[in-house]
């Protein structure tokens, strides 16, 4: 006994670490080698195919129209929409960083966009966007305006499902923005007034370099969110027209539990997985070095 | 695999051992009307024998061939009996995960529509029978005779060139009315939508195992498509069964090159309908080839891994006996697929169009007959929209995707 | 002067004006989902909506209550809440342990990296395993299969927030409470723990509404009726020959309602959350 409260001692670290350490292993370790081995195989569980191929499903993927499309698609969505929904949220934390009357009553309300299930959004979404029925070409028609094919046009689709992204998920980098404005405290804005310092400059040298994490903060968990882009386009468009919202993530699904081609999906999922590990090696740089 | 079948044992010794006091079968089924016609059936099985306990799934056309895909190959065993559209048949039955049901003791009738029948069997049409034809889906043709009297236009349109003119003509002298509407979404609608096309021009996907996509013939169907999309309303490259049918309803649509028997119901119905009594039902039209209608039949097949298979079988006698077809039909506008329920005189007097719809099943051409048809229609769904939306030109877009395809058949 | 307060003023509008229109952006979708909920069938499927519901009617809501919706609603919450927990169990004292102790062999960050790579990798891909490893363990159409895959999700996101939150606690309070002679474990509950309260119920909360509207797993892992959570419930009611607007909004509405209410507390928290999280 006593020798196990010893042993427990000298390994506590492995002790608080070890239930998440098996528990992510069992879901995750083995799933991904597999994924890792898969894509050297041409592999289908449901037709009984299995035979090597080496690197043969890497050299598809990058011949593949579908593919390619899903791939610029992906980071088109993804650096767009985490870039306007940082700076909108920004916007709005500023705006909100103000006191007025009303506010404690609206910012329940602003976050009340991402508690929403997103089929239900993506639902009223493809509604309101509707080319004949839908609300939004009814107010520009009666507004004397020409129709918008949101979904419809191969170049506006990709930027519809941008938006029903937006406007789900601003909110959150508008937390996390305001959560970073509130923690500025108050005396540096006072120190940088008598300095002279107003309005532009003083949130460019005061606000901003303060702000700096929390914005870093936001850009990582929005562009790691919408990289994995699945349900929208699922619920949207099915990555249409043509490959207009064709991403990563869809091209998986299809290609893994519609064709049951995983050897070719797991391919297209290291892809994918090597495109995460680069923005995942910054962000673990910037946290090491901040914190020691 | 041994670890598999271990598992399987002691799943099923720990099943026999609970010993549940009442049967109870799972049906996979379909949504909406089609549940609504099945919930009937199970309801009055249920009524006719207490003892037994049946839970209807009533799941989404999207994302159903996955759901059952990935349960059958496992042998799950979640589900009894499972709903599946006939393309899936040559895979699900092929690959051993539905039970024959010959062997089970039963003998088929001869009153079944015999194209429905067929594509129970495999191999195709006369092998082993492995389900029951449930619904007697047809794509059918639907045309507003009214416009169609109105500009003098051929009443049927014979040929897929009558079309396109009737199409030029209600689109130029109607506004509001598109000339014609279909179903342009990728995937599964654009193929059901262009097949009969392409069939009415004498060409085929898949031949004797072969492509024959890339043929003169298959071009001149989807040029043909493409001139037909002008009189189409804007943004039907994402039309979907729902559009059609809602324009259709609505009286914006004067043609619909495909419309099946699930929802043709309603189109008389005063309470959805706009167009009582406006709308003709007809088999599709023919160029080259007679008139083509496409087999859209939904099964019902026994899961391999059921652990209570008789009473399976009793229910799908049950469901798809000619009384209750008969019932299912006058109650719930249920496609039937026996000769004598469709021809049933109070059946008829209540369905004007079902002898067109008899007609139409009995000329009805299946979908190939393939073991990977559903990556086959993913990839030419694919392609045929970018030949829709102008990305790629008729002659590439069914080259590169009788290319994909062929590479799927030599797997 | 006059100037000065012209502009004051012209700044209060524009202020005004702009918080306005945000407003509504983000208020418009939602008033939309409320209203088609309250409208009748002949009216939401016509080519000049309308703003307002001519006449209100509850049939969508009874029609929702009527086919049991609150059965999926139970199930939700169970799932939510147990893999919520599950999460938080596993990962607090994970996270004080990376950032307390020394590991060998970098264990710590070859740890942290999986685990972010996890957080990133689109949870498609490892549905196939998943279900076959939950199929071997019979917990397939199990709320509880469900929680252990939704680990997948919640696990390395509350271990990287938690681990923001742990480092935040000065360790000389714990070197005091040792000094004193408490054990590590007393510490850990009688002294860190409250000091990462904000952080944790702002983790909790987050992973809350990540599991309330999960889909994809829930899609491929429940397939028996009374197992299924409202994302599955919900997305029947988009059929494929019609999609029944009112029932559909209606069930929006109602099973986001919870969350909604607490609307107020979750802001608080995670603000609080985000807030130390940088500091």
């Amino acid at each position: 006994m006593r020798a196990l409260g010893r042993w427990g001692r000298r390994h506590a670290n492995l002790l608080f670490l070890l239930p998440a350490l098996i528990l992510i292993v069992f879901l995750t370790v083995y799933p991904l080698v597999r994924v890792f081995y898969l894509s050297l195989y041409r592999y289908n569980p449901i037709r009984r195919i299995e035979r090597f191929v080496g690197l043969g499903n890497y050299r598809r993927l990058f011949a593949d129209r579908f593919f390619l499309t899903g791939l610029r698609n992906t980071f088109l969505f993804s650096v767009g929409a985490t870039l306007i929904e940082v700076l909108l949220g920004l916007g709005l934390a500023l705006l909100f960083n103000a006191k007025f009357r009303g506010r404690k009553l609206l910012l329940p309300l602003v976050i009340f966009p991402m508690m929403f299930s997103t089929m239900v959004i993506c639902a009223i979404w493809r509604s309101m966007y509707h080319y004949d029925y839908g609300i939004f070409n009814y107010a520009l028609r009666t507004a004397g305006f020409q129709p918008v094919k949101w979904l419809i046009s191969q170049d506006l689709a990709l930027w519809s499902v941008m938006l029903v992204d937006i406007w789900q998920w601003t909110p959150m980098a508008f937390l996390i923005l305001l959560a970073g404005l509130q923690s500025i405290p108050g005396e540096l804005y006072e120190a940088a007034r008598v300095d002279g310092a107003t309005g532009a400059r003083l949130f460019r040298h005061v606000t901003l370099p303060l702000l700096r994490n929390h914005i870093f903060l936001a850009l990582l968990l929005r562009s790691i969110d919408t990289f994995k882009i699945f349900d929208k386009v699922y619920a949207l468009t099915g990555g249409g027209p043509g490959t207009a919202t064709e991403t990563i993530s869809f091209y998986i699904y299809r290609e893994g539990f519609r064709y049951f081609n995983m050897g070719r999906a797991s391919a297209a999922a290291v892809v994918m997985f090597l495109a995460v590990s680069v923005v995942s090696f910054i962000y673990i740089r910037q946290v090491w070095r901040g914190e020691g | 695999m041994v670890r598999k079948i271990f598992l399987m044992f002691l799943f099923l010794l720990c099943v026999a051992a609970l010993a549940l006091p009442k049967e109870k079968l799972v049906i996979a089924g379909r949504d909406g009307g089609y549940g609504a016609a099945l919930q009937i059936a199970v309801d009055l099985f249920m009524e006719r024998n207490p003892d037994v306990e049946i839970e209807l799934l009533k799941l989404p056309y999207k994302g159903l061939y996955e759901k059952l895909v990935i349960d059958l190959s496992a042998g799950g065993g979640a589900y009894d009996i499972v709903m599946l559209d006939d393309p899936w048949a040559t895979e699900f039955m092929s690959l051993g995960w539905l039970a024959p049901l010959e062997e089970l003791g039963y003998t088929p009738d001869p009153d079944f529509v015999p194209t429905a029948l067929s594509v129970c069997r495999y191999p195709y049409p006369d092998g082993t029978l492995y389900a029951l034809p449930h619904v007697g889906n047809v794509e059918l043709f639907a045309y507003r005779k009214d416009l169609f009297a109105k500009y003098g236009l051929a009443s049927p349109p014979k040929t897929w060139a009558d079309v396109l003119e009737a199409a030029a003509v209600i689109s130029a002298n109607e506004p509001g009315v598109y000339g014609v509407v279909f179903r342009g979404r990728k995937g599964n609608p654009i193929v059901t939508g262009f097949l009969p096309i392409l069939w009415g021009f004498g060409a085929d996907i898949v031949k004797d195992g072969e492509v024959v996509l890339n043929s003169k013939e298959a071009v001149a169907a989807l040029k043909f498509f493409l001139l037909l999309k002008q009189y189409a309303p804007e943004g039907v490259e994402i039309w979907n069964s729902s559009e059609v049918k809602e324009a259709l309803l609505a009286g914006d649509a004067a043609i619909a090159i495909e419309v099946w028997p699930a929802w043709v119901p309603d189109l008389d119905n005063p309470e959805k309908s706009k167009v009582v009594g406006k709308v003709e039902i007809a088999p599709a039209p023919g160029l080259v080839e007679k008139s083509s209608p496409m087999l859209g039949a939904w099964l019902l097949g026994i899961s391999s891994a059921s652990r209570n298979k008789e009473l399976a079988l009793e229910f799908l006698k049950f469901v798809t006996s000619a009384e209750i077809q008969k019932v299912l039909t006058l109650k719930a506008g249920h496609a039937p697929t026996r000769v004598s329920v469709l021809t049933d005189p109070e059946v008829v007097a209540k369905y004007r169009w079902f002898p067109s719809q008899l007609a139409a099943l009995e000329a009805a051409v299946p979908r190939p007959r393939v073991l990977v048809w559903s990556e086959i229609e993913g990839i030419l769904g694919e392609y045929l929209q970018l030949a829709l939306i102008g990305e790629l030109s008729p002659e590439k877009a069914l080259a590169e995707a009788a290319g994909r395809i062929a590479e799927v058949l030599g797997d | 002067m006059n100037i000065w307060r012209a502009t004051r003023l012209a700044k209060r509008a524009l202020f005004w004006a702009v918080l306005l229109s945000v407003m509504v952006f983000v208020l418009f979708p939602i008033y939309w989902m409320l209203t088609t909920s309250f409208k009748e069938p002949l009216e939401y499927a016509t080519r000049t909506p309308s703003w307002f519901p001519h006449r209100i009617t509850f049939q969508h809501y009874r029609e929702i209550w009527k086919e049991g919706a609150y059965r999926y609603f139970i199930n939700t919450v169970l799932v939510s809440l147990g893999s919520t927990l599950l999460s938080l169990g596993i990962a607090f004292p994970a996270a004080y342990g990376l950032a307390r102790f020394r590991f060998p062999a970098k264990l710590d960050l070859i740890f942290l990296l999986w685990v972010l790579l996890v957080r990133m990798a689109p949870p498609v891909v490892l549905a196939i395993p998943l279900y076959t490893t939950l199929q071997g363990l019979g917990l397939l159409n199990k709320l509880t299969g469900l929680v252990i895959a939704y680990q997948v999700y919640t696990l390395p996101y509350s271990i990287w927030m938690l681990l923001r939150f742990v480092r935040d606690v000065p360790i000389e309070v714990e070197e005091a409470a040792a000094i004193d002679g408490a054990s590590r474990l007393r510490t850990l509950v009688a002294i860190v723990l409250p000091l990462v309260g904000p952080g944790l119920v702002a983790t909790a909360i987050f992973a809350v509404i990540m599991t309330w509207n999960e889909f994809i797993y829930a899609l491929l892992f429940l397939r028996r009726p009374e197992v299924f959570t409202l994302p599955i419930h919900i997305s029947h009611f988009i059929t494929e020959y019609e999609v029944l607007w009112g029932p559909l909004m209606a069930i929006g509405i109602t099973s986001s309602l919870p969350i909604l209410i607490l609307s107020g507390y979750v802001q608080k928290h995670l603000l609080r959350g985000f807030a130390i999280s940088f500091k």
